[in-house]
């Protein structure tokens, strides 16, 4: 079977605006994706893994290499991948339903499927009775999820997330996890989830990618042997065999941490 | 009371209370009547030039001056500022052009628009229509700079063309500075209109005096 998503010696190298040096973000980057698959990419910050979800989502074209999704090159951002951002990406001036909605808008699809959908996608995300809100009348978290439902309405092949849960607070991040969890085990979606929280990664990954830092690659491929239907935080936080994983991450990212002696 | 009646009342307080430190001044102050004339004076005045149907008149012609600069900065200005704004390279060209412009008052240029157009219709015309337009054009181009590039991207990345990009973030997203920019630039034209007809001596508020 072909990978859905097909990484190919991908590099990427530009120039810091600021120090106005040549920074090398990513060096013959090789992943393979399965369809279905949740990886969840993991490193210390400054090794490149939003840059290599931007190049996925055509955001940024690479300087090196290439990227395949379902066979055909990546060459800009189309609705086959949806984004999810870690900044608050959703439009302020939309309700929840018409930010929930919005994909499905610029798709075409009648208002009447539009509605239904939205109502399928308000209720998957714990948001019943919000769809009239605007942005800034939600928490945090809630905004997260209209982002998540957002992408999820529009249908796309695959789902690039961006530490999501980065910036909500630890007891909704928890809940976000495994609602997310869940929404995988229900959708079947292939996901690529970026975040520097090894307890995420490990959680959510079917596999943990850890990168290497400055310039990115990748250091280690780690499987989570664990059934999506027994991760929840409770079995998370007892099960030994979490822990050990946990631990073996966190290892491989400390030793990058430690080893590229920046700021970690 | 409401919040909005009691605005109302202490708004027509201090009102009265200037009129009357006004007159108590006029009336007080050993100066010739030429030099303050009391209130009195200045609506009795106000009363003629209604009765004479002069102030009528000239109040409806500068509102149509000024109508048809407000058109003018909605049909040009706005959609001018936003197609200016929709590049970063050609918003940081015309950025230091059009701040100069909307800072250089169309009143400062009335010296030359008088040689240029002569006492007539046509230099109350441009002075007005530049004074509006300018602050139009560079609000508008701030506007969608200032729009988060994050809210393009998602955009990008649920599928959306170009046109629906224009149509459904930047338009948007620029409109609170658009509406800043009608109001600076009604604010400064309608100085630059009473202005120009002092000036001009044309039919219009200014002239009426």
């Amino acid at each position: 079977m072909t990978a859905k998503i097909a990484v190919q010696g991908l590099g990427h190298e530009y120039v810091n605006p600021f120090t106005r040096e040549r920074v090398l973000a990513l060096d013959g980057l090789t992943l393979d994706v399965a369809d279905g698959e949740f990886l969840t990419v993991v490193g210390p910050s400054g090794c490149g893994k939003t840059t290599l979800l931007n190049i996925l989502a055509g955001l940024i074209p690479p300087t090196r290499g290439a990227v395949l999704v379902d066979g055909r090159p990546v060459t800009g951002p189309g609705r086959d991948r949806g984004v999810v951002f870690q900044e608050f990406a959703i439009l302020p001036w939309r309700t929840v339903e018409r930010n929930i909605a919005h994909g499905l808008e610029i798709q075409g699809v009648p208002k009447v499927e539009r509605a239904a959908a939205v109502r399928r996608f308000v209720e998957l995300i714990g948001l019943a009775g919000f769809e009239k809100k605007y942005p800034h009348e939600l928490s945090g978290g809630m905004r997260q999820r209209v982002a998540v439902a957002r992408t999820l309405a529009a249908n796309p092949e695959v789902m690039l997330m961006d530490e999501p849960f980065a910036s909500v607070d630890a007891q909704t991040r928890i809940t976000l996890q495994e609602e997310l969890n869940a929404i995988a085990q229900a959708t079947r979606k292939t996901i690529l989830f970026v975040t520097h929280n090894v307890e995420e990664a490990v959680f959510l990954g079917d596999r943990c990618c850890v990168l290497a830092r400055r310039p990115g690659r990748v250091k280690a491929l780690v499987p989570v042997d664990i059934p999506r239907a027994r991760r929840t935080w409770k079995l998370f936080t007892s099960d030994p065999a979490f822990g050990a994983m946990k631990d073996r991450v966190l290892r491989l990212v400390r030793e990058e941490v430690e080893g590229g002696g920046g700021d970690g | 009371m409401t919040p909005h009646r009691e605005a109302v009342v202490s708004w027509v307080v201090v009102l009265a209370a200037a009129v009357a430190a006004w007159g108590l001044a006029a009336a007080t102050l050993p100066l010739p009547e030429y030099y303050l004339p009391p209130p009195t004076a200045v609506l009795a005045a106000l009363g003629d030039l209604v009765a004479k149907g002069i102030l009528p008149t000239y109040v409806a012609e500068s509102l149509r001056r000024m109508l048809l600069a407000a058109l003018l900065g909605l049909a040009v200005g706005v959609p001018a500022g936003l197609l200016l704004g929709m590049s970063r390279r050609v918003a940081d060209f015309f950025y230091p052009l059009l701040n100069f412009f909307q800072s250089v008052s169309g009143i400062a240029w009335l010296p030359l628009l008088l040689v240029w157009f002569g006492f007539g219709e046509r230099t109350i015309l441009v002075a007005v229509n530049y004074t509006v337009l300018f602050p139009v054009i560079f609000n508008a181009l701030l506007g969608v700079r200032s729009v988060p590039p994050i809210y393009v991207n998602a955009l990008r990345t649920l599928g959306a063309p170009r046109w629906r990009i224009v149509r459904d973030v930047l338009v948007p997203g620029a409109l609170p500075s658009i509406a800043t920019g009608m109001r600076l630039g009604l604010a400064y034209g309608w100085r630059a209109l009473i202005a120009a007809e002092m000036l001009v001596g044309a039919h219009g508020l200014g002239s009426a005096s």
